[in-house]
């Protein structure tokens, strides 16, 4: 019943909303969603063969696709550095993660004193593409809030661990700075929380609450759903001038979004190269932890 | 009661961005938290220069009065050629009618790539030799501290690795 | 003034219909220096006419391009054709001289192809440019007896050196005109659809049909890329030359991007010469000088170069040349002329410096003091 009621609100704010193209989306667009629908119905007709990349992958491996401006495109450039990436990948394990799931990071730092750092933290946010793929982290430790900013194929990086695997409402999450600290805050000797095998990765919809003017941007203009006290704090005059700023004829412009997106033939291309690689890492990495979870029975007396 | 001084704090932390809000909201807040200035009309900057406030995060007494007093340290110096402090670099402040020196030892300002990035622009009080005014550092100090601050110490001169001996913490 | 009267009377003339040239000769007219351009600046495109072409005849067109050249082909992540018809790389003559530190050497023509992070061994990130050798083949050298050019170019002692031909991108030789082609007829190489001349010394000479492959280079040398920087068109002051402008409001009426004062009063009461003032921007020949090669890719022809700031735009077309900083020339010998490629070497795809961490090693550490 929540979940209904959530979707609906969802779908509802959405249709009425000021919608941001974030290039890598969580969350499928509208029109994505829409598109869906009549594919999976013709999957089951005889005649289409069963596609052989998951299409949840775009979602898994957002770096793989390249920058959609047409301009900076270049075919070999692309090629080179998915095989930079994968090359990276068979040294490290990057796993799936989200805007929104608890990761911990090691890192080796010349500057600590046992030359390595462990940095546990909420992802706020995930841009850029390729060798450039970069997250921050956010906690509240010793009530300092505390942001740091990572490069996914930096080689400095020793391990990435995902501690707790979900998603929120938002694509990026940079209202936790003008939010209370207890929503930011998170325990370092956190244990990880592992999924069941093959569970669609959760949504978390807490509401976050925010400390009151001034923020550090005006959130009120961008259609938060993570946020439950936005109306709080604000005055007509931010209603209105909210409101002057708001383009809801955005999601009708589909050369927008066919600019701003890889179109879904080349998706398909790109990751059927890069989809055997990448499907070998993970099974090897799944037989791994299952050798790493059995443990010997102690051998008494 | 400390409830509202550590209210106090944070905003003192936040002090440079006060500014982006309307007078009207910064009005209310003064009026609700008599004894504390503030109101500011210059525009939100998240570098330290001067007049930038600060927050002292050591248990000195200097710098706790000032801080439960909602009269934070401004910046009044910043010891190097550019004149816009970086993390470790040397600042002069003044605090409750004094000046005081302190080490900056956290930024708000975007850092480098793996280099924390702190919610306020944290201070450490030292004297003329380099050595603390208080006994801890109750914030974490990001790493990268350990080797600029050795390398300001030099043979003659303030020490500056004291600082790190009363850290708690480091990220 | 005589020249305008008569000038005048030949309209008057033609007006009326009569053809006559009426012939201006004057002291100086033809004295003056005219612009020569080298021979292979000619018309390179044919204009298009939708000829009558039936489809049987297209396809013999095309047969006959496929038999001389041979068919098209993907050779190192570029569309050509595979020139059977080139001289094999073992016939070529084999280099008598070595290298010295006063030979320079030819260049080689390469498409920007992007940007992206390296990491040194270090942990430290780096910006890197990939350049792309597109398809370069030797077309001609002009030996330096031979070499007049009218246009100077800016070479110390240049009757020393000759002058290389170098083509890249071969291409349909249909769609180009007649005398364009003509220039590669005696190499035997297939018409390409970008030329350049690097000046060589004559121990660096190469023979017509020579590739030019990354080789050329090696990792840890420093090159000179020389490229058309982006074109902005005509801008005002704080685009072209960072200008700070003016305040939004405050009393400031139409004054907001302008460049304000130009000059002062009195004796110096004029705009002195290279006053910043609004123009053209970019597009202009720019070399950056002195760039490492990090990485070299010899399955694809990259070369991964210091820096994002190597003029021109993404797939535009930039020069390559051994640089000219006195402090940063090669120390061990390069390849003389050029390194040819043997098909049955088995070299690796990728070379990396030794300071570049290479993505198939492990995760940098630092050792505990």
């Amino acid at each position: 019943m929540n979940i209904n009621v959530r979707i609906l609100t969802k779908s509802v704010a959405q249709q009425y909303a000021f919608k941001r193209i974030v290039t890598f989306s969580t969350k499928p667009t509208q029109q994505a969603a829409a598109a869906a629908v009549p594919q999976q119905q013709e999957v089951t007709g005889p005649t289409v063969r069963k596609p052989i990349v998951p299409a949840h992958y775009r979602f898994v491996y957002p770096e793989f696709l390249p920058d959609p401006k047409v301009e900076w495109r270049n075919a070999v450039r692309e090629k080179l550095e998915r095989l930079d990436m994968i090359d990276r990948r068979r040294q490290i394990e990057l796993p799936e993660f989200y805007v929104g799931s608890i990761l911990a990071v090691t890192s080796s730092d010349p500057h600590a004193a046992g030359k390595t750092s462990r940095f546990v933290g909420i992802c706020i946010h995930r841009e850029r593409c390729g060798l450039r793929a970069r997250f921050i982290l956010r906690n509240v430790i010793d009530h300092q809030g505390i942001e740091v900013v990572y490069e996914l194929y930096d080689p400095t990086i020793q391990k990435v661990e995902v501690l707790r695997l979900e998603k929120r409402l938002d694509d990026s999450l940079f209202y936790l700075r003008d939010a209370l600290p207890e929503f930011s805050t998170f325990d370092e000797n956190m244990e990880a929380e592992p999924l069941e095998e093959g569970a669609p990765v959760p949504i978390n919809d807490i509401k976050v609450v925010l400390r009151p003017r001034p923020w550090l941007e005006r959130w009120e203009r961008q259609n938060l759903l993570g946020v439950a006290n936005i109306e709080q704090y604000i005055k007509d005059k931010h209603r209105k001038s909210a409101e002057k700023v708001q383009k809801p004829w955005e999601k009708y412009d589909l050369m927008k979004q066919y600019r701003a997106t890889i179109p879904e033939e080349e998706q398909k291309e790109i990751f059927a190269e890069v989809h055997t690689e990448l499907h070998t890492l993970e099974l090897q990495r799944k037989r791994n932890k299952r050798k790493r979870t059995f443990v010997k029975p102690k051998h008494l007396a | 009661m400390a409830q509202l001084l550590l209210r106090n704090f944070t905003r003192a932390g936040n002090a440079a961005l006060l500014t982006k809000g309307t007078s009207s909201s910064s009005i209310t807040a003064t009026s609700a938290e008599p004894g504390s200035c503030q109101l500011h009309t210059t525009p939100a900057c998240c570098e330290i220069r001067k007049l930038a406030r600060l927050r002292v995060v050591d248990n000195s007494d200097l710098g706790k009065r000032a801080m439960a007093e909602g009269r934070p340290p401004r910046c009044i110096h910043v010891y190097n050629k550019r004149g816009v402090g970086l993390i470790g670099d040397k600042v002069l402040v003044a605090i409750k009618g004094q000046m005081k020196k302190g080490i900056l030892v956290g930024l708000k300002q975007k850092q480098r790539i793996k280099q924390p990035q702190f919610d306020s622009n944290n201070l450490v009080l030292i004297d003329d030799n380099g050595s603390p005014l208080g006994t801890r550092i109750h914030v974490p100090i990001p790493t990268v501290l350990r080797t600029i601050l050795k390398e300001k110490t030099l043979a003659k001169g303030a020490d500056y690795t004291k600082v790190l001996a009363i850290a708690s913490r480091y990220v | 003034m005589l020249r305008t009267v008569l000038s005048d009377l030949a309209r008057l003339r033609l007006n009326g219909s009569v053809c006559s040239v009426t012939q201006v000769r004057e002291k100086g007219h033809l004295n003056r220096p005219r612009l020569r351009n080298p021979y292979w600046f000619i018309r390179q495109q044919r204009s298009q006419t939708d000829d009558q072409v039936t489809g049987e005849n297209r396809s013999f067109i095309k047969e006959v391009i496929h038999d001389t050249y041979g068919t098209p082909a993907l050779i190192k992540g570029v569309q050509t054709y595979e020139q059977k018809q080139l001289i094999k790389t073992n016939e070529l003559p084999v280099p008598t001289e070595p290298w010295t530190p006063a030979v320079r050497r030819c260049g080689v023509i390469a498409r920007k192809i992007g940007q992206y992070p390296l990491w040194l061994k270090n942990g430290e990130r780096i910006r890197t440019t990939l350049l792309q050798v597109v398809d370069n083949h030797v077309i001609k050298y002009i030996p330096p007896e031979e070499y007049k050019p009218t246009q100077r170019p800016n070479v110390h002692n240049l009757n020393r050196y000759g002058c290389v031909l170098v083509g890249a991108e071969s291409t349909n030789p249909a769609q180009l005109t007649k005398e364009y082609c003509g220039i590669f007829r005696d190499s035997g190489v297939m018409p390409t659809k970008n030329l350049a001349r690097f000046i060589v010394s004559p121990q660096a000479a190469l023979a017509p049909g020579t590739p030019l492959n990354v080789g050329h280079f090696r990792v840890g040398e420093f090159v000179d890329v020389r490229g058309k920087t982006v074109y902005h068109g005509f801008q005002g002051v704080v685009k072209r030359h960072g200008f700070k402008g003016m305040p939004a409001s405050h009393g400031v009426t139409k004054t907001h991007r302008r460049p304000g004062n130009i000059g002062g009063g009195g004796e110096k009461g004029r705009v002195w010469p290279g006053t910043k003032l609004p123009g053209h921007m970019g597009n202009r020949w720019r070399i950056s000088k002195g760039l490492r090669i990090w990485r070299i890719n010899t399955k694809y022809n990259v070369m991964w170069v210091q820096g994002s700031a190597v003029p021109g735009s993404t797939n535009g077309l930039v020069y390559i040349y051994d640089t000219i900083l006195p402090l940063r020339k090669p120390q061990a010998a390069l390849p003389m002329p050029t390194l040819y490629e043997q098909p049955e070497d088995e070299a690796p795809d990728d070379i990396w410096y030794e300071q570049v961490h290479n993505f198939k090693d492990e995760s940098i550490t630092y050792k505990p003091e």
